[in-house]
Protein backbone atom coordinates (compact mmCIF):
# COMPACT_ATOMS: atom_id res chain seq x y z
CA UNK A 1 0.00 0.00 0.00
CA UNK A 2 2.62 2.22 0.82
CA UNK A 3 0.82 4.24 3.24
CA UNK A 4 2.81 4.74 6.69
CA UNK A 5 0.33 3.58 8.98
CA UNK A 6 -3.16 2.09 8.90
CA UNK A 7 -6.21 2.18 11.08
CA UNK A 8 -7.91 -1.08 12.35
CA UNK A 9 -10.77 -1.92 14.17
CA UNK A 10 -10.30 -4.06 17.16
CA UNK A 11 -7.26 -5.17 19.77
CA UNK A 12 -8.24 -2.75 22.52
CA UNK A 13 -7.73 -3.61 25.55
CA UNK A 14 -5.91 -6.96 24.69
CA UNK A 15 -2.87 -7.97 26.10
CA UNK A 16 -1.56 -8.03 22.94
CA UNK A 17 -1.63 -4.23 22.15
CA UNK A 18 0.69 -4.42 25.48
CA UNK A 19 3.80 -5.61 23.95
CA UNK A 20 3.67 -3.54 20.33
CA UNK A 21 4.98 -0.62 20.00
CA UNK A 22 4.09 -0.33 16.36
CA UNK A 23 0.24 -0.31 17.53
CA UNK A 24 -1.03 3.05 19.13
CA UNK A 25 -5.06 4.20 19.64
CA UNK A 26 -5.57 7.56 18.15
CA UNK A 27 -8.33 9.47 17.29
CA UNK A 28 -10.28 9.25 14.26
CA UNK A 29 -9.10 12.73 12.47
CA UNK A 30 -12.33 13.43 10.69
CA UNK A 31 -14.79 13.07 13.65
CA UNK A 32 -12.38 14.20 16.00
CA UNK A 33 -13.59 11.73 18.97
CA UNK A 34 -14.11 8.13 17.93
CA UNK A 35 -10.33 5.96 19.07
CA UNK A 36 -9.34 2.42 17.31
CA UNK A 37 -5.56 1.46 16.76
CA UNK A 38 -3.39 2.54 14.17
CA UNK A 39 -0.73 0.63 13.36
CA UNK A 40 2.50 1.42 11.98
CA UNK A 41 3.47 0.15 8.31
CA UNK A 42 6.33 -3.40 8.15
CA UNK A 43 8.23 -2.15 5.89
CA UNK A 44 10.95 -5.47 5.86
CA UNK A 45 14.28 -4.96 4.38
CA UNK A 46 14.39 -8.70 3.15
CA UNK A 47 11.75 -11.12 2.88
CA UNK A 48 12.73 -14.65 1.66
CA UNK A 49 10.39 -17.27 0.94
CA UNK A 50 9.32 -20.27 -1.18
CA UNK A 51 7.17 -20.77 -4.18
CA UNK A 52 6.13 -23.28 -6.39
CA UNK A 53 7.38 -21.76 -9.77
CA UNK A 54 9.51 -19.27 -10.85
CA UNK A 55 11.16 -18.01 -13.89
CA UNK A 56 14.36 -16.52 -15.24
CA UNK A 57 13.23 -13.15 -15.12
CA UNK A 58 11.90 -13.39 -11.48
CA UNK A 59 8.32 -13.69 -12.48
CA UNK A 60 6.99 -16.33 -9.50
CA UNK A 61 3.84 -18.11 -9.55
CA UNK A 62 2.51 -19.30 -5.72
CA UNK A 63 -0.14 -21.76 -6.50
CA UNK A 64 -2.65 -20.18 -4.62
CA UNK A 65 -3.81 -16.47 -3.46
CA UNK A 66 -1.16 -15.77 -1.31
CA UNK A 67 -0.45 -12.87 1.72
CA UNK A 68 3.03 -13.25 0.49
CA UNK A 69 2.37 -11.25 -2.39
CA UNK A 70 2.00 -8.12 -0.21
CA UNK A 71 5.02 -9.35 1.36
CA UNK A 72 6.69 -8.97 -1.84
CA UNK A 73 5.14 -5.52 -2.78
CA UNK A 74 6.30 -4.27 0.73
CA UNK A 75 9.92 -5.49 0.95
CA UNK A 76 12.79 -3.70 0.16
CA UNK A 77 14.29 -6.88 -1.25
CA UNK A 78 13.20 -10.45 -2.14
CA UNK A 79 14.48 -13.69 -2.62
CA UNK A 80 12.44 -16.56 -3.66
CA UNK A 81 12.96 -20.12 -3.92
CA UNK A 82 11.40 -22.62 -5.78
CA UNK A 83 10.45 -26.15 -6.50
CA UNK A 84 10.72 -25.60 -9.88
CA UNK A 85 12.11 -22.70 -12.71
CA UNK A 86 10.89 -22.40 -15.63
CA UNK A 87 12.14 -20.39 -18.88
CA UNK A 88 8.98 -17.74 -19.05
CA UNK A 89 6.29 -17.72 -16.43
CA UNK A 90 3.35 -15.26 -17.38
CA UNK A 91 0.26 -14.09 -15.35
CA UNK A 92 -2.04 -16.47 -16.56
CA UNK A 93 0.26 -19.50 -16.47
CA UNK A 94 0.71 -18.72 -12.76
CA UNK A 95 -1.44 -21.17 -10.50
CA UNK A 96 -2.70 -18.70 -7.77
CA UNK A 97 -1.17 -15.79 -7.00
CA UNK A 98 1.68 -14.20 -9.67
CA UNK A 99 4.17 -11.71 -8.38
CA UNK A 100 5.97 -10.25 -11.22
CA UNK A 101 9.34 -10.00 -11.67
CA UNK A 102 9.22 -6.28 -10.89
CA UNK A 103 9.42 -6.81 -6.60
CA UNK A 104 11.65 -9.51 -6.74
CA UNK A 105 15.33 -9.50 -6.59
CA UNK A 106 16.63 -12.84 -6.76
CA UNK A 107 15.18 -16.43 -7.36
CA UNK A 108 17.46 -19.84 -6.03
CA UNK A 109 15.93 -23.47 -7.22
CA UNK A 110 15.55 -25.57 -3.85
CA UNK A 111 12.82 -28.39 -4.30
CA UNK A 112 11.40 -29.06 -1.47
CA UNK A 113 12.66 -26.13 0.27
CA UNK A 114 9.27 -25.53 2.28
CA UNK A 115 10.44 -28.65 4.16
CA UNK A 116 9.25 -30.14 6.89
CA UNK A 117 6.06 -27.23 6.16
CA UNK A 118 4.09 -28.29 2.88
CA UNK A 119 4.40 -26.69 -0.57
CA UNK A 120 0.61 -26.37 -2.02
CA UNK A 121 -0.20 -28.83 -4.84
CA UNK A 122 3.28 -30.08 -4.43
CA UNK A 123 3.69 -31.80 -0.99
CA UNK A 124 2.09 -31.75 2.10
CA UNK A 125 3.81 -31.06 5.35
CA UNK A 126 6.31 -33.94 7.20
CA UNK A 127 4.23 -34.51 9.86
CA UNK A 128 6.67 -36.93 11.86
CA UNK A 129 9.62 -34.44 11.84
CA UNK A 130 6.78 -31.78 12.88
CA UNK A 131 6.03 -33.84 15.62
CA UNK A 132 9.68 -34.09 16.34
CA UNK A 133 9.87 -30.34 16.33
CA UNK A 134 7.25 -29.54 18.42
CA UNK A 135 9.20 -31.61 20.96
CA UNK A 136 11.89 -30.04 20.49
CA UNK A 137 10.70 -26.57 21.01
CA UNK A 138 9.75 -27.65 24.37
CA UNK A 139 13.09 -26.57 26.17
CA UNK A 140 16.48 -24.62 25.14
CA UNK A 141 18.56 -27.71 24.94
CA UNK A 142 16.36 -30.26 22.61
CA UNK A 143 15.96 -27.08 20.24
CA UNK A 144 19.70 -26.25 20.47
CA UNK A 145 20.20 -30.10 19.85
CA UNK A 146 17.65 -29.86 17.01
CA UNK A 147 19.13 -26.65 15.46
CA UNK A 148 22.21 -28.54 15.51
CA UNK A 149 20.89 -31.30 13.70
CA UNK A 150 19.19 -29.87 11.10
CA UNK A 151 20.52 -26.28 10.88
CA UNK A 152 23.65 -25.81 12.08
CA UNK A 153 25.97 -29.66 10.94
CA UNK A 154 23.84 -28.96 7.70
CA UNK A 155 26.58 -28.64 4.64
CA UNK A 156 23.89 -27.51 1.95
CA UNK A 157 20.02 -27.80 0.85
CA UNK A 158 21.33 -30.58 -1.34
CA UNK A 159 22.77 -32.59 1.96
CA UNK A 160 19.23 -31.41 3.71
CA UNK A 161 17.10 -33.07 0.96
CA UNK A 162 19.46 -36.08 0.97
CA UNK A 163 19.16 -36.71 4.80
CA UNK A 164 15.89 -35.27 6.13
CA UNK A 165 13.04 -35.13 3.42
CA UNK A 166 11.76 -38.76 2.70
CA UNK A 167 12.62 -40.70 -0.28
CA UNK A 168 9.47 -41.84 -1.64
CA UNK A 169 8.81 -37.73 -2.07
CA UNK A 170 11.92 -36.98 -4.12
CA UNK A 171 9.91 -38.19 -7.51
CA UNK A 172 8.11 -35.08 -8.56
CA UNK A 173 10.33 -31.79 -8.18
CA UNK A 174 12.63 -31.36 -11.22
CA UNK A 175 13.87 -27.88 -12.52
CA UNK A 176 12.88 -27.54 -15.91
CA UNK A 177 15.43 -26.55 -18.13
CA UNK A 178 14.31 -24.55 -21.36
CA UNK B 1 -29.37 -38.49 26.97
CA UNK B 2 -29.49 -39.60 23.88
CA UNK B 3 -27.04 -37.61 22.10
CA UNK B 4 -23.11 -36.79 22.71
CA UNK B 5 -21.94 -33.77 23.85
CA UNK B 6 -20.69 -32.52 20.38
CA UNK B 7 -24.24 -33.02 18.82
CA UNK B 8 -25.36 -30.86 21.86
CA UNK B 9 -22.82 -28.20 20.92
CA UNK B 10 -23.45 -28.04 17.19
CA UNK B 11 -27.70 -27.64 18.30
CA UNK B 12 -26.78 -24.92 20.43
CA UNK B 13 -25.04 -23.46 18.26
CA UNK B 14 -27.14 -23.38 15.47
CA UNK B 15 -30.07 -21.83 16.88
CA UNK B 16 -27.69 -18.54 17.16
CA UNK B 17 -27.96 -18.42 13.15
CA UNK B 18 -30.55 -15.52 11.59
CA UNK B 19 -31.77 -16.05 8.13
CA UNK B 20 -30.14 -13.57 5.65
CA UNK B 21 -27.37 -12.79 7.84
CA UNK B 22 -23.43 -14.22 7.00
CA UNK B 23 -22.32 -16.25 9.68
CA UNK B 24 -18.62 -17.41 9.88
CA UNK B 25 -15.83 -19.37 12.33
CA UNK B 26 -12.19 -19.57 12.06
CA UNK B 27 -9.98 -22.57 11.15
CA UNK B 28 -10.47 -25.72 13.40
CA UNK B 29 -14.29 -25.51 14.49
CA UNK B 30 -15.88 -28.81 13.86
CA UNK B 31 -18.67 -27.89 15.96
CA UNK B 32 -19.71 -24.37 14.79
CA UNK B 33 -18.75 -25.35 10.87
CA UNK B 34 -22.09 -28.48 12.00
CA UNK B 35 -23.92 -25.68 13.41
CA UNK B 36 -24.00 -23.29 10.90
CA UNK B 37 -25.01 -26.29 8.34
CA UNK B 38 -27.26 -27.73 10.21
CA UNK B 39 -28.68 -23.76 11.05
CA UNK B 40 -29.02 -23.22 6.78
CA UNK B 41 -30.71 -26.51 6.67
CA UNK B 42 -33.52 -26.27 9.46
CA UNK B 43 -34.34 -22.26 10.06
CA UNK B 44 -31.60 -20.26 7.94
CA UNK B 45 -32.04 -21.27 4.84
CA UNK B 46 -30.74 -17.56 3.38
CA UNK B 47 -27.54 -17.74 5.50
CA UNK B 48 -24.49 -16.94 3.96
CA UNK B 49 -22.28 -19.32 5.46
CA UNK B 50 -17.91 -18.89 5.84
CA UNK B 51 -16.38 -21.65 6.97
CA UNK B 52 -12.32 -21.37 6.81
CA UNK B 53 -10.64 -23.95 5.39
CA UNK B 54 -13.27 -25.97 3.64
CA UNK B 55 -15.60 -25.50 0.23
CA UNK B 56 -17.92 -23.24 2.33
CA UNK B 57 -15.74 -20.27 1.83
CA UNK B 58 -15.59 -18.07 -1.08
CA UNK B 59 -12.32 -16.55 -0.21
CA UNK B 60 -8.49 -18.00 -0.88
CA UNK B 61 -7.04 -15.23 1.87
CA UNK B 62 -8.02 -14.13 5.27
CA UNK B 63 -7.70 -10.45 4.06
CA UNK B 64 -10.91 -10.17 1.86
CA UNK B 65 -12.81 -11.94 5.14
CA UNK B 66 -11.56 -9.44 7.28
CA UNK B 67 -12.42 -6.53 5.27
CA UNK B 68 -15.88 -7.96 5.11
CA UNK B 69 -15.73 -7.73 8.50
CA UNK B 70 -14.24 -4.45 8.79
CA UNK B 71 -17.35 -3.24 6.79
CA UNK B 72 -19.67 -4.65 9.35
CA UNK B 73 -21.31 -7.31 6.82
CA UNK B 74 -20.52 -10.12 9.39
CA UNK B 75 -23.48 -10.83 11.07
CA UNK B 76 -22.20 -13.68 13.81
CA UNK B 77 -18.34 -15.22 14.17
CA UNK B 78 -17.72 -18.30 16.56
CA UNK B 79 -14.99 -17.85 18.49
CA UNK B 80 -13.22 -20.17 21.10
CA UNK B 81 -10.70 -19.92 23.91
CA UNK B 82 -9.24 -22.26 26.19
CA UNK B 83 -9.71 -19.18 28.76
CA UNK B 84 -13.35 -17.31 28.95
CA UNK B 85 -13.60 -14.74 31.98
CA UNK B 86 -16.69 -12.84 32.98
CA UNK B 87 -15.78 -9.99 31.79
CA UNK B 88 -16.21 -11.47 28.16
CA UNK B 89 -12.67 -11.96 27.79
CA UNK B 90 -11.42 -14.57 25.54
CA UNK B 91 -7.51 -16.19 25.62
CA UNK B 92 -5.99 -17.97 23.11
CA UNK B 93 -2.68 -17.16 23.07
CA UNK B 94 -0.69 -18.31 26.73
CA UNK B 95 -1.64 -20.28 29.91
CA UNK B 96 0.08 -19.17 32.86
CA UNK B 97 0.05 -16.89 36.35
CA UNK B 98 3.44 -15.06 35.12
CA UNK B 99 2.90 -13.55 31.92
CA UNK B 100 6.59 -14.13 31.18
CA UNK B 101 6.91 -17.54 31.78
CA UNK B 102 3.89 -19.33 29.70
CA UNK B 103 3.68 -23.16 30.82
CA UNK B 104 1.83 -23.46 27.48
CA UNK B 105 1.31 -21.34 24.73
CA UNK B 106 -1.44 -21.58 21.95
CA UNK B 107 -1.58 -20.08 18.12
CA UNK B 108 -3.44 -16.97 19.55
CA UNK B 109 -3.07 -14.53 16.57
CA UNK B 110 -4.85 -11.15 15.94
CA UNK B 111 -7.96 -12.61 14.40
CA UNK B 112 -10.15 -12.83 17.18
CA UNK B 113 -9.06 -9.76 18.74
CA UNK B 114 -10.57 -8.21 15.19
CA UNK B 115 -13.73 -9.62 14.63
CA UNK B 116 -14.73 -9.73 18.44
CA UNK B 117 -14.87 -5.76 17.57
CA UNK B 118 -16.34 -6.53 13.79
CA UNK B 119 -19.13 -9.23 13.90
CA UNK B 120 -22.49 -8.04 15.10
CA UNK B 121 -22.69 -10.59 17.32
CA UNK B 122 -19.57 -13.16 18.57
CA UNK B 123 -20.72 -16.25 20.73
CA UNK B 124 -17.63 -17.61 22.27
CA UNK B 125 -17.96 -21.45 22.52
CA UNK B 126 -15.47 -23.74 24.91
CA UNK B 127 -16.19 -27.46 25.28
CA UNK B 128 -14.98 -28.13 28.57
CA UNK B 129 -17.12 -26.35 31.55
CA UNK B 130 -14.66 -26.60 34.29
CA UNK B 131 -13.02 -23.78 36.81
CA UNK B 132 -10.04 -24.02 34.44
CA UNK B 133 -11.22 -22.96 31.50
CA UNK B 134 -14.23 -20.55 32.99
CA UNK B 135 -12.11 -18.06 34.87
CA UNK B 136 -12.67 -14.97 36.72
CA UNK B 137 -9.54 -13.18 35.07
CA UNK B 138 -7.75 -15.07 31.98
CA UNK B 139 -4.24 -14.81 31.62
CA UNK B 140 -3.91 -13.33 28.76
CA UNK B 141 -6.37 -10.87 26.73
CA UNK B 142 -6.62 -12.14 23.42
CA UNK B 143 -10.08 -10.35 22.09
CA UNK B 144 -11.33 -7.83 24.73
CA UNK B 145 -15.34 -8.41 25.71
CA UNK B 146 -16.10 -4.79 26.45
CA UNK B 147 -13.85 -1.78 25.04
CA UNK B 148 -14.53 1.83 26.28
CA UNK B 149 -17.70 3.67 24.59
CA UNK B 150 -15.12 6.25 22.35
CA UNK B 151 -13.29 3.31 20.98
CA UNK B 152 -14.92 2.16 17.30
CA UNK B 153 -16.48 -0.85 17.77
CA UNK B 154 -19.03 -2.55 15.31
CA UNK B 155 -20.41 -5.94 17.57
CA UNK B 156 -20.22 -7.40 21.02
CA UNK B 157 -19.90 -10.73 22.65
CA UNK B 158 -23.76 -12.33 22.87
CA UNK B 159 -23.39 -15.47 24.29
CA UNK B 160 -20.90 -17.69 25.85
CA UNK B 161 -21.83 -21.92 25.33
CA UNK B 162 -20.49 -24.61 26.46
CA UNK B 163 -21.36 -28.32 27.16
CA UNK B 164 -23.35 -27.38 30.50
CA UNK B 165 -24.97 -24.20 30.53
CA UNK B 166 -25.76 -21.16 27.96
CA UNK B 167 -24.34 -17.57 29.61
CA UNK B 168 -25.56 -14.04 27.72
CA UNK B 169 -22.79 -11.42 27.39
CA UNK B 170 -24.70 -7.68 28.74
CA UNK B 171 -23.44 -5.33 27.39
CA UNK B 172 -23.77 -2.69 29.62
CA UNK B 173 -22.54 -4.33 32.84
CA UNK B 174 -19.88 -5.57 30.55
CA UNK B 175 -20.44 -9.28 32.70
CA UNK B 176 -21.50 -12.71 31.43
CA UNK B 177 -24.86 -13.69 33.12
CA UNK B 178 -25.45 -17.27 33.49
CA UNK B 179 -28.92 -18.00 30.88
CA UNK B 180 -29.77 -21.58 30.83
CA UNK B 181 -28.75 -24.48 31.99
CA UNK B 182 -28.70 -27.65 29.62
CA UNK B 183 -30.54 -30.58 31.41
CA UNK B 184 -29.80 -32.66 32.93
CA UNK B 185 -27.27 -30.29 34.86
CA UNK B 186 -27.94 -28.15 37.83
CA UNK B 187 -27.69 -25.05 39.26
CA UNK B 188 -25.36 -27.13 42.15
CA UNK B 189 -23.46 -28.60 38.86
CA UNK B 190 -22.76 -25.08 37.40
CA UNK B 191 -21.72 -23.30 40.34
CA UNK B 192 -19.00 -26.17 41.43
CA UNK B 193 -17.84 -25.88 37.95
CA UNK B 194 -17.49 -21.84 37.19
CA UNK B 195 -14.71 -19.92 38.14
CA UNK B 196 -16.40 -16.84 38.65
CA UNK B 197 -19.97 -15.17 39.90
CA UNK B 198 -22.75 -16.55 37.59
CA UNK B 199 -24.45 -13.18 38.06
CA UNK B 200 -27.74 -14.66 38.92
CA UNK B 201 -30.47 -12.23 39.66
CA UNK B 202 -34.03 -14.83 39.75
CA UNK B 203 -34.19 -18.35 38.84
CA UNK B 204 -32.55 -20.17 35.71
CA UNK B 205 -34.54 -22.01 32.78
CA UNK B 206 -33.45 -25.22 31.65
CA UNK B 207 -31.75 -24.57 27.90
CA UNK B 208 -34.54 -26.71 25.38
CA UNK B 209 -33.07 -30.50 24.54
CA UNK B 210 -32.11 -30.58 20.89
CA UNK B 211 -35.35 -31.63 19.15
CA UNK B 212 -35.45 -35.12 16.93
CA UNK B 213 -35.77 -32.56 14.30
CA UNK B 214 -32.52 -31.06 15.12
CA UNK B 215 -30.64 -34.71 16.23
CA UNK B 216 -32.03 -36.01 12.52
CA UNK B 217 -30.85 -33.71 10.33
CA UNK B 218 -27.52 -33.59 12.63
CA UNK B 219 -26.89 -36.88 11.99
CA UNK B 220 -28.45 -37.98 8.69
CA UNK B 221 -27.70 -34.92 6.32
CA UNK B 222 -25.10 -32.84 7.81
CA UNK B 223 -23.25 -35.65 8.91
CA UNK B 224 -23.30 -36.55 5.45
CA UNK B 225 -22.81 -33.50 3.55
CA UNK B 226 -19.30 -32.58 5.86
CA UNK B 227 -17.98 -36.23 4.96
CA UNK B 228 -19.13 -35.76 0.89
CA UNK B 229 -17.80 -31.77 1.04
CA UNK B 230 -14.66 -32.46 3.42
CA UNK B 231 -15.32 -30.56 6.03
CA UNK B 232 -14.03 -31.61 9.24
CA UNK B 233 -15.18 -34.75 7.94
CA UNK B 234 -12.96 -37.90 9.98
CA UNK B 235 -14.73 -35.74 13.22
CA UNK B 236 -18.23 -35.70 11.55
CA UNK B 237 -18.21 -39.50 10.55
CA UNK B 238 -17.39 -39.86 14.22
CA UNK B 239 -19.13 -37.46 16.40
CA UNK B 240 -21.95 -36.69 14.68
CA UNK B 241 -22.93 -40.58 15.60
CA UNK B 242 -25.42 -40.24 18.27
CA UNK B 243 -24.12 -41.68 21.54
Amino acid sequence: MGVPYVPIIGLVGTDILKRRDDMVIAVDPFDGKTKSVVAKALRPDVAVFHAQMADRQGNVSCGYHAEVVMLAEASRHVIVTAERIVDRLTEKEATGAFIPSIHVDSVAHAPFGAHPAGCQGVYSPDKIHMRQYVIASQDDTSFSEYLRTYVHDVRDHDDYVERFVPLDWRQPAQAVVG
Amino acid sequence: MDYNEAELLAVLLSREVRDGEISACGALSQIPAAGLLLAQALHAPNAELIILNSVFNPFHTSKPFHFLAQRGELGLFFASGIQIDRHGNYNLHQLSPDREKPIARFPGGYGGGLIYYCARRTVVFRTEHTRRSLVEKVDYISAAGSSPPDVLRLGNPSKAITPKANFRFEKDEGLLRLDTIHPPWTLDDIQANTGFDLGLNGPVKATPAPTSEELHTLRQVIRRKMIDSGTYAEWARKSLAGV
